[in-house]
């Protein structure tokens, strides 16, 4: 079995529709700007339409069956079609099904407002004949196209029949989601590919079915141009969505040996299309060409520049503006400027400058080692401006953005993402990618090359002995992306009862042994008492003592009367069996096998198993293997046998002592304390963090600062002046004049006078010896 | 997710148009929509503003931090992240969702942070006076609808 590195995966929601508001908000966010006055009229218009919307929406609902039947008598013929329609069906109290959390709602005035709302019927058997004289006689219905024959009832089938129905039923319901989003966005991701999906003969009548809904649903706004209008559109747009022959999936352009051709889904490729690419034109308004210059400082900056930095690179800028250069020349120039070298090459090793530099200029991360490698070449030898003239030079930058479109980040949505590089390539694409110094498509690609090493399954950088109950939880477990090392079995740690005179492996005399919490429990047979004589024996533990330990270590527990291995117990009582077999006996029981192999997943059970029976976690990806190959070649209690006739279960345990813990670390033994004790316990040793040796400098003025002004009875509170006075700025005086100062008329005096004698320990604190030295001096 | 597309994932998920219940939280929300609005664009306008007192506020509260060592890049970008974070409010508000402050503004921006070498609690107290000095601009209903966003954000911020 060969186990190779992963990625690291995060999950990936791409908003696959979009509302008005959410649409006109992804396009700002991605521009790094407020919404513009347009954008907002068209949110307050859409606002303000908002009572219509729901108004249409809940007609529509209200006559869905009717708009239904309407559609299908247009195009089938022979039968009632709306027998065919089943009603949603409803999944409420079923078992399993948990209702989604219901959207917070905030009505201001306190009172629900009341929709005059009827819930769509089906199949009501006396809706009239007068409506069907009404939609005979009617002027304005969508003609049939030429050649155009209904389908016959029977003759279609009852399956398929039912399948046509639900999908009219479908098409009106997301009609209505579409109206209510102002946005028919969830329209064409769902109708969109339909076409190839249903055959090809019942497209047609599809289309005049939706047609006829469409004429049906006019007619009950006929006054309100409003309405008609949103029903028109969003309508329209199913209709043409539903008539794309195939949706072309997005394909990656330009695959060579190394990358990976893949097809991303159109649907998934609908999710980014609100987000405008941005190509440089000379007839364009000045305004337009600003907001390129801006797209292009976002792309190869990854922030905006001028807000920032408060530099505009103004020559490049206004050559660009008059087309003296071309936008892949302008990102040419971006890349060689010299606040681009500060940002991005000088902090950074070269592998990362590369990975950086990828983004920056093609939009993506890295694909492969080897590519890596070619990139690699080129720094070395030109350095960062040849890397840069390959980057916009290869034919992969002329195939996504020519000559005069503005790079863009090929997320999800733009393109397929690769499985090789995903976690590394999302998140490269964040907004603090620039704070990652590690580089990461290079040491993912590296690990690729190799299996794991010996590391415990549970995950690189997680001490085994600290596995609680087979197990990690979330709060212990350490990143494996930041590739710590990994413990193993020659790692030395402190155990529990560990003290100078013990040692590791010295018994002390209360029988405590390191690592272990509990007394070492050893039957010592009758005939080799050391007094055969008395009765009792204080030093030896009774049988029945023995076996209530061995209970408790191997079931963790003491069991119910009725739970007890009788037959075993008054076997090892009468001496037939020693305490190993008995331990066998117990973990081959029932019992063991229900509450720690059949429910568990094979790693937690070998993780349990081996550590009730051999009193230590497991080691490492090579421990584990063999158990692996034991448990899925020969099963249970061939593992258990393996386990109990190893040779560390003879030098540890022997024949005679019950099995014990043995390795508790004292961070293991503080994770058994319930959570309410670790929290008091945490509290306790809660300490201040430094950020760096700056911070950490200037933490120890303000502290001594603050000890200051409480000498000078300010109670600790802060004051521009006492700042100054500590930082030891011979212009103090030039602050203006406050009733502080007046009041504390002169500190540096009082504060010698007093420190000696206040606090013994002062002269200690650095910044405060330094601090009332260069106020003396001033 | 605005409280629309919520709503819709839930009836899509249950195949049946919009019951009651959803049709008055999405009436709510138009309803609602006008104020939202006007409260985004307040804030928006007036970003500049509350930022530079946001700031001032911060650095009596604390004087010891890197935005106030007297270099001009770390002043410039903490007040262009405080902007920063007052724009991902106004989208918010307008979608009524706590979505687009959680995906750009809170996840993985402690790790950055922490690796720009900022100490959390000082930018934590940073977002709080950009909380107060927000709010102080508002009526008291206006607050109340903002304040949560703050909330969050202070509380996804919190070390």
């Amino acid at each position: 079995m060969s186990v190779y590195a992963s990625s690291g995966s995060p999950v990936a929601r791409p908003q696959q529709y979009h509302t008005l508001p959410t649409a006109l908000i992804s396009q700002a966010e991605q521009q790094d700007r407020s919404l513009k006055s347009t954008e907002l009229r068209a949110l307050a218009n859409y606002f303000r339409s908002g009572a219509k919307r729901l108004e249409v929406a809940t007609t529509i609902g209200a006559h869905a069956s009717e708009i239904v039947e309407a559609g299908a008598n247009r195009i089938f013929y022979g039968g009632s079609p709306m027998a065919y329609l089943d009603p949603p069906f409803n999944r409420d109290q079923l078992p399993g099904y948990t209702l989604p959390p219901r959207p917070f709602t905030r009505s201001k005035d306190g009172q629900t407002l009341n929709l005059n709302l009827k819930l769509p019927q089906y199949g009501n058997p006396l809706r009239g004949f007068s409506q069907w004289l009404q939609t005979q006689l009617s002027q304005d219905r969508d003609p049939l196209p030429d050649g155009f024959r209904p389908i016959n009832i029977s003759r279609y089938g009852v399956a398929r029949m039912k399948r046509s129905m639900r999908d009219l039923d479908w098409f009106l319901r997301y009609v209505t989601y579409a109206i209510v989003a102002d946005d028919s966005s969830i329209l064409t991701v769902n109708a969109r590919g339909l076409r190839g999906v249903i055959p090809e003969d019942v497209t047609e009548a599809t289309i005049v079915a939706l047609r006829e809904m469409r004429w049906r649903t006019l007619g009950y706004f006929q006054q309100d141009a409003e309405a008609k209008a949103m029903i028109q559109e969003q309508f329209d747009a199913l209709i043409a969505a539903y008539q794309v022959e195939k949706p072309p999936v997005q394909l990656r352009i330009g695959v060579s040996n190394q990358q990976q051709g893949l097809k991303l889904p159109e649907s998934y490729a609908l999710a980014a299309t609100t987000r405008p690419k941005f190509v440089m034109k000379p007839q364009m308004a000045e305004t337009e060409k600003q907001a390129v210059i801006k797209a292009a400082y976002r792309q190869v900056f990854e922030r905006d520049i001028t807000r920032e930095y408060g530099v505009a690179l103004t020559e490049l800028e206004s050559r660009f503006r008059s087309s003296e250069f071309s936008t892949k020349e302008f990102i040419r120039q971006l890349g060689k400027s010299r606040l681009y070298r500060d940002l991005f090459y000088e902090p950074f090793t070269i592998s990362r400058v590369i990975e950086l530099a990828v983004r920056h200029f093609l939009g993506r991360g890295l694909y492969s080692l080897e590519e890596f490698q070619q990139y690699f070449d080129v720094i070395t030898q030109g350095g960062l401006s040849a890397l840069i003239d390959a980057l916009i030079g290869s034919t992969e930058y002329t195939d996504y953005f020519g000559e005069e479109t503005v790079p863009y980040l090929r997320g999800l949505g733009q393109e397929a993402q690769e499985c090789r590089n995903w976690g590394a390539q999302i998140n490269l694409f964040k907004y603090s990618a620039m704070a990652r110094k590690l580089p990461q498509f290079v040491t993912l690609f590296g690990e690729y090359q190799k299996p794991l090493p010996n590391q415990h399954p549970y995950g690189a950088g997680n001490d085994p002995l600290e596995i609680q109950f087979g197990a990690i939880f979330p709060d212990q477990d350490q990143d494996g992306g930041e590739h710590p090392a990994y413990y193993k079995r020659e790692h030395r740690r402190i155990l529990i009862h560990c003290d100078w005179q013990n040692g590791n492996g010295a018994h002390s005399i209360w029988q405590s042994v390191p690592g272990s919490e509990h007394r070492v429990l050893k039957l010592t047979s009758l005939s080799h008492r050391p007094h055969p004589t008395a009765d009792v024996d204080l030093s030896a533990p009774s049988p029945t003592a023995v076996i209530q330990a061995a209970y408790r270590q191997v079931f963790g527990r003491d069991l119910l009367a009725d739970q007890r291995l009788t037959t075993a117990e008054s076997l090892f009582k009468a001496q037939q069996i020693s305490v190993r077999e008995f331990v066998r006996q117990l973990a081959k029981s029932r019992l063991f096998r229900s509450l720690f192999w059949d429910s568990l997943y094979v790693t937690k059970a070998i993780e349990y198993i081996h550590r009730r029976l051999l009193g230590r976690p497991t080691y490492g990806r090579e421990e584990m293997g063999r158990y692996y190959d034991i448990a899925a070649k020969q099963g249970f209690y061939a593992l258990v046998n393996a386990i109990i006739d190893s040779p560390e279960y003879s030098q540890t345990f022997g024949e005679n002592t019950v099995p014990y813990e043995r390795m508790i670390t004292p961070r293991g033994l503080e994770m058994r304390l319930s959570p309410q004790m670790r929290a008091t316990h945490r509290a306790r040793e809660e300490e201040r963090v430094y950020e760096g040796k700056w911070m950490k400098a200037a933490l120890e003025h303000h502290t001594s600062a603050e000890y200051h002004a409480h000498l000078n009875g300010k109670n600790g509170k802060l004051t521009a002046f006492d700042l100054q006075q500590v930082k030891g700025n011979s212009d103090a005086e030039t602050v203006p004049f406050t009733p502080e100062k007046n009041e504390v008329e002169h500190p540096n005096s009082q504060a010698d006078q007093i420190q000696p004698a206040a606090e013994p320990n002062q002269p200690s604190d650095p910044g405060y010896v330094e601090a009332s030295v260069s106020n003396q001096a001033g | 997710m605005s409280i629309i597309t919520n709503v819709i994932a839930t009836a899509d998920r249950e195949a049946r148009y919009l019951n009651v219940e959803e049709l008055n939280a999405v009436q709510n929300f138009y309803a609602a929509g006008r104020d939202r609005l006007r409260l985004a664009a307040t804030l928006a306008a007036n970003e500049q503003r509350i930022v530079e007192q946001a700031t001032q506020r911060f650095w009596q509260r604390c004087p010891v931090t890197p935005s106030n060592s007297g270099n001009p890049t770390f002043q410039s970008s903490c007040m262009r992240d405080q902007s920063w974070y007052v724009r991902l409010v106004t989208y918010a508000i307008v979608l009524g969702d706590i979505e687009p402050i959680e995906t750009s503004g809170v996840r993985g921006a402690k790790e950055m942070y922490a690796s720009l070498g900022v100490p959390l609690t000082n930018l934590v107290e940073c977002m709080r006076c950009l909380k107060e000095v927000a709010l102080e601009l508002l009526a008291l209903d206006d607050a109340v609808e903002v304040a949560p966003y703050f909330d969050y954000l202070i509380q996804g911020l919190k070390p």
